[in-house]
């Protein structure tokens, strides 16, 4: 953890995380104003001291949107990412341990479905589940599946062939304990950092399908939904729009640098450079 | 520290003096060499000697300006005949690089350009310094690869290095640094990354080119055996310090500082027998019949896809057996199928033909009992990969325990402390990661887990190669002993020819997967061993003969 | 690379489309909202539900009509655009040229950008230009299409002074400046990630490459600087650099769905949101298929091009 800190990406990264943490957790509570409050005497102003970062069409404070808005927006990358990672490592890790034709039939499906862009792939789901929050985080978790497993079988086959392994089964070890006790906890890495750089990919579908009315839907204040309904106004006022933009690229970001800093954590070769 | 004062009114081609050198990182600055003073006078080669982490790679790469951003040299100088190389600039420096000294790399497998023709990477030194025409320089390029004894230069211009083998390759990278006629050339372990007898035939070409040009060579080693084959003058170098310099006769037959007589005593020599124990006589504890191992394909419908592999033998009809007690050596180079054969007797890898051990016979992979495994156990290679990570080392240790119920619970912890001992490792190792240990100790944890579960033979597969000398010598007395002691029977397998002889009953050879010869160790130079035995033997330098080490060892 | 090679891997990109139809038409299959309602209107009857689904053959078994789709698909026919009454390989045919165009200036713009520029920061890897470029291409990685395209069109199409037009198409036959008039922000805002992701990976592939043994030794041999790099570094570099780039054409491919929706660009991403919209199946089916060739037939592409550009990669 220390090698992360001391690299200037994983300080950066940590950093950005840690803000964008609070503000998930703390948001709603310390934000000045109510979210969805109209202000009608002051649409769309620009920053001032008691609107830190402007008002909206309705008048609704920005920067109270913003931190509820984190919420939505973040978790939803997180949990998307996680259930992906979950479901792709237990296809991934079948896979790589089954070998065999198990293995050819479930890599062949794989690659048909790497083939289809993942913003597509994420389209036709939430196509077939109807728009919403829930629904469109199922979605792309559908749609990072195929990546994940794919990752996380490649690390289990290069961890298959070294030698502590191949000392377990000279000595008779059970699969079962093979896979628990010496596979997984040395697989979990390259997995981990994948995810992580995952997160970033997630909150910018995420985002996208908010922008385009498949994600949350209104009066959420998810940050490409925000963007969405400001468009007609962006020529006039530009924060409402850049505003929460700025926002997602912060917290794609954070996670983006963060996962990187892993990476070169867990990878001793770039570790030295 | 002894510095030479020979009589001679030539200037040293190289003279370095009083040179200090250390890395800045984020903890405080890492001394890598204190104080360095040396010469080497026209014509001589200086064998410099050391384990790694010695800093011999850092005086190569000091004399040839070629340091990393954080390098902080210290103090000294560094001349070429008289010329202080520190005071030059970059551009004076580009212009001395490979055509006044040059240097010759340890891996000829990365030290070549993948995607650019061999012909042009030897012809770009004779365009960039000699100032020769593109044609002229391929012209001049292949006659130096001819005399680097390539035998069909013309073919080997117009190849990339992945259609050549290792020592052509490595004949590519000496034809470039003798290319331009330099005054010193650094050899940085040449041979290493070479099989055996690849490795003696660049070593031959070294002392022709050598004889032929005069040219000044520092040769750097870890090696003291072959150092002592080559080098006229040696120095020994332990953390950054010259703790031994003079002529090779003087330094191993009277090494002055205990570190050099330690190294010294560590070589491996045929004559210094290691194992006084016989094996028992009776049945043999195990027996090959006939074992054949193929590498191809697996068979998949959906794999059609892939490309066709080949069938490889990785092992032909080899029969041999093994008494209790005894260690039998096996060697080879690589791909010979020594390897495959420890695979195969330890399950790792399919087999044909039958294994007998005790008076059960197992004529597959897939036919090996749990009691076959727990009475064979293997040590790798590289202790690094063989040690899970995440587990601790009581946890490694404890493992063949439970696993063959050898101990109830309560006594495993007193049992790892045990085994920790034997293997003369502090029993508060049992703590510890793997990754807190060095390579040496963790090769005593892996020895420590294959005697952990009783066995009654353990097959070594090459354990000493990817240790330091001085760890190696150690590694294998402490096998010994511990074969000694519980009676264990051994297959050694290993590419070191000295080392087997000292501590082997018996040696087998093999070659592309066949066993060519099989003959007691007092045997080796007997008239009737098979030629490539002979060949082997030959390829190896026997150490210069220490003369009051001998006792020590 | 043998003739084998290449008709192995053809096979596989068959495979992978075969794989493609099937995914396809299981989703297409499982959608919500019946195709005659879609069509008909929420007002219609079950009875001419009923008689369009007859006609339309949508009550036979799923199986059936799979394998009718298919065969018909691979002859050429994609079937009828349900919400447009046109044929789908017409509506599909023009929008597909429109997106390769926008895909196309695009990804030679972003190539003749990101390459250099990820080489640059690896040969001054530590200085002031690399941090910066690094900087941009970190940011670059974190901003979506959406954000990139709303930020661009605030400032150069703002209605008072617009430098350039906020949407639209205006075919290269037409007009070519008129064309890449309308081409420059679409193209800008697809084209900001991936020069930031494919700066990225290039000057970390070269930074291996410039960190490998045999740069070392060519510095040794007393090269020059440039020499070194020109002749040792760069044609190492190349063949990752072109691995980097296919991998990110998958991700150009969903990012014209969202930047063509924004700029209303008439291509294959516009019509995509429109069908899925309407829930007009044959046409979905048909970009889905069509994206997924282009995917995997630009990845066989790459490997051809590594295996030019890289003497020791030999397809059997």
């Amino acid at each position: 953890m220390s090698e992360l800190i001391r690299h200037p990406t994983g300080m950066v990264g940590a950093g950005l995380l840690s803000i964008i943490a609070l503000t998930v957790i703390l948001g709603p509570f310390i934000a000045p104003y109510d979210p969805q409050a109209f202000h009608p005497a002051v649409r769309l102003t620009g920053p001032s001291a008691a609107h830190w970062l402007g008002t909206d069409q309705f008048g609704r404070d920005i920067f109270s949107r913003l931190l509820t808005g984190a919420s939505p927006t973040i978790l939803f990358g997180v949990g998307a990412t996680a259930l992906g990672v979950l479901a792709g490592s237990i296809i991934g890790v079948t896979a790589a341990v089954a070998g065999g034709w198990v293995d050819s039939v479930i890599m062949r499906t794989l690659d048909g479905l790497l083939a289809v862009p993942d913003l597509l792939f994420t389209l036709l789901i939430v196509t077939i589940l109807g728009g919403g929050i829930g629904e469109a985080m199922l979605a792309v978790a559908v749609a990072f599946t195929p990546g994940m497993a794919r990752i996380a079988r490649s690390s289990v086959l290069s961890i298959r062939t070294r030698e502590y392994i191949l000392a377990a089964i000279a000595r008779d070890e059970s699969r079962a304990y093979i896979i628990v006790q010496e596979v997984i906890p040395n697989a979990i890495g390259p997995i981990i950092v994948e995810a992580t750089i995952r997160v970033s990919f997630a909150i910018m579908i995420g985002a996208t399908l908010g922008f385009l009315g498949l994600g949350a839907q209104p009066p959420s204040t998810e940050w490409g939904l925000m963007v969405a309904e400001a468009r007609q106004y962006m020529y006039r006022s530009p924060w409402v729009v850049a505003v929460p933009g700025i926002a997602i690229a912060v917290a794609a970001l954070g996670f983006n640098l963060f996962g990187d800093a892993l990476r070169d954590a867990f990878d001793p070769r770039r570790r030295r450079r | 520290m002894t510095r030479q004062e020979e009589p001679g009114k030539r200037h040293p081609v190289l003279e370095v003096r009083d040179y200090s050198l250390a890395y800045g990182t984020p903890t405080g600055p890492v001394e890598a060499l204190r104080n360095v003073t040396l010469s080497i006078r026209p014509g001589r080669t200086l064998g410099l000697v050391g384990e790694s982490g010695s800093g011999k790679t850092s005086l190569a790469w000091a004399v040839m300006r070629y340091l990393p951003a954080n390098a902080i040299e210290r103090s000294g100088r560094l001349e070429l005949l008289g010329e202080d190389l520190r005071a030059k600039s970059l551009e004076e420096i580009q212009n001395l690089r490979g055509r006044r000294i040059s240097m010759v790399f340890q891996d000829p497998g990365t030290s070549l350009n993948p995607v650019l023709r061999l012909g042009d990477q030897v012809a770009e030194v004779l365009v960039r310094h000699r100032s020769l025409t593109a044609k002229e320089a391929r012209q001049e390029g292949e006659a130096w690869l001819a005399r680097t004894g390539i035998s069909r230069p013309s073919d080997m211009m117009n190849r990339y290095p992945h259609e050549a083998s290792g020592g052509e390759k490595q004949r590519v990278v000496i034809a470039t640094a003798f290319a331009c006629n330099p005054e010193m050339i650094i050899f940085d372990e040449p041979t290493t990354a070479l099989d055996i007898i690849t490795a003696r035939q660049i070593l031959d070409l070294f002392d022709d080119l050598h004889d032929e040009t005069g040219v000044t060579a520092l040769y750097i080693s870890h090696d003291l055996g072959l150092v002592s084959r080559i080098a006229q003058d040696v120095a020994v170098i332990n953390q950054g310090e010259i703790v031994e310099l003079g002529s090779c006769e003087h330094v191993f037959a009277r090494p002055r500082s205990s570190y050099a007589r330690n190294l010294v005593a560590a070589v491996p020599h045929p004559d210094h027998r290691i194992i006084n124990t016989e094996p028992d006589d009776g049945d043999d504890l195990l027996r090959l019949d006939g074992v054949n191992v193929r590498y191809g394909r697996g068979k998949n419908v959906l794999d059609f896809l892939q490309p066709r592999r080949e069938m490889v033998h990785g092992a032909r009809d080899v029969s041999f057996g093994l008494r209790a007690g005894e260690i039998l050596g096996i060697v080879g180079e690589s791909g010979s199928g020594k390897s495959t054969i420890a695979k195969a007797l330890v399950g790792l890898q399919d087999f044909e033909g039958s294994i007998t051990f005790g008076t059960k016979s197992y004529s597959g992979r897939r036919r090996i009992d749990r009691t076959y495994r727990r009475a064979v156990q293997i040590v790798f290679q590289h202790p690094d990969a063989s040690l899970n990570p995440r587990q601790t080392v009581g946890k490694i240790l404890s493992r063949p325990l439970k696993l063959y119920g050898l101990a109830p619970r309560p006594e495993w912890a007193r049992r790892v402390r045990e085994l920790l001992r034997s293997v003369l490792l502090p029993e508060d190792y049992a703590k510890r990661f793997p990754h807190e240990l060095s390579g040496g100790e963790k090769q005593r944890v892996a020895i420590a887990r294959a005697f952990a579960a009783e066995p009654q033979l353990v097959i070594c597969d090459e354990i000493t190669s990817s240790l330091d000398v001085s760890v190696q010598a150690s590694v294998a007395r402490l096998l010994v002993e511990l074969q000694q002691k519980t009676g264990t029977a051994c297959l050694f397998i290993t590419h070191d020819l000295n080392l087997v002889r000292q501590l082997a009953h018996r040696i087998a050879v093999m070659q592309n997967g066949d066993l060519v010869d099989l003959f007691c160790s007092s045997e080796a130079r007997a008239p009737d061993r098979h030629p490539y035995t002979t060949q082997l033997l030959d390829a190896v330098p026997v150490p210069v003969e220490p003369e009051e080490a001998a006792v020590t060892a | 690379m043998s003739p084998a090679y290449l008709l192995r891997r053809l096979l596989a990109v068959a495979l992978v489309l075969w794989i493609v139809t099937i995914a396809v038409f299981a989703i297409t299959m499982i959608l919500p909202g019946n195709a005659a309602i879609m069509i008909l209107g929420e007002y219609a009857t079950p009875d001419q539900v009923a008689a369009l689904e007859e006609r339309l053959g949508l009550n036979r078994p799923a199986a059936f009509q799979y394998f009718e789709w298919l065969f018909n698909l691979l002859q050429g026919d994609f079937g009828m655009s349900l919400r447009l009454s046109l044929p789908v390989s017409e509506v599909v045919g023009s929008a597909f040229r429109n997106s390769a165009m926008l895909a196309a200036t695009a990804l030679v713009t972003v190539t003749v950008v990101a390459v250099p520029i990820g080489m640059l920061a690896a040969v001054k890897r530590g200085t002031k230009a690399d941090l910066g470029i690094s900087l941009v291409a970190y940011v670059g990685t974190a901003m979506p299409e959406f954000v990139t395209a709303t930020l661009l069109l605030v400032i150069f199409a703002a209605p008072g002074n617009p430098l350039l037009p906020a949407g639209g198409f205006i075919p290269p036959g037409e007009s070519v400046a008129g064309f890449f008039n309308h081409v420059i922000l679409p193209a800008g805002a697809l084209g900001l990630i991936l020069t930031a992701h494919i700066a990225r990976q290039v000057r970390s592939e070269m930074s291996d490459v410039l960190a490998s043994d045999y740069i070392r030794a060519a510095r040794l041999k007393g090269l020059r600087e440039r020499r070194v790099i020109r002749g040792h570094a760069l044609p190492n570099s190349l063949a990752p650099a072109v691995a980097v780039i296919s991998l990110d054409v998958g991700y150009l491919l969903g990012g014209i769905i969202v930047v063509e929706e924004i700029f209303a660009w008439p291509g294959l991403g516009r019509l995509l949101i429109l069908a899925l919209e309407n829930r007009d199946l044959p046409v979905i089916q048909a970009i889905t298929l069509l994206l997924a060739m282009v995917y995997a037939l630009s990845n066989l592409l790459s490997d051809i091009v590594i295996a030019a550009l890289d003497p020791r990669v030999r397809y059997e």
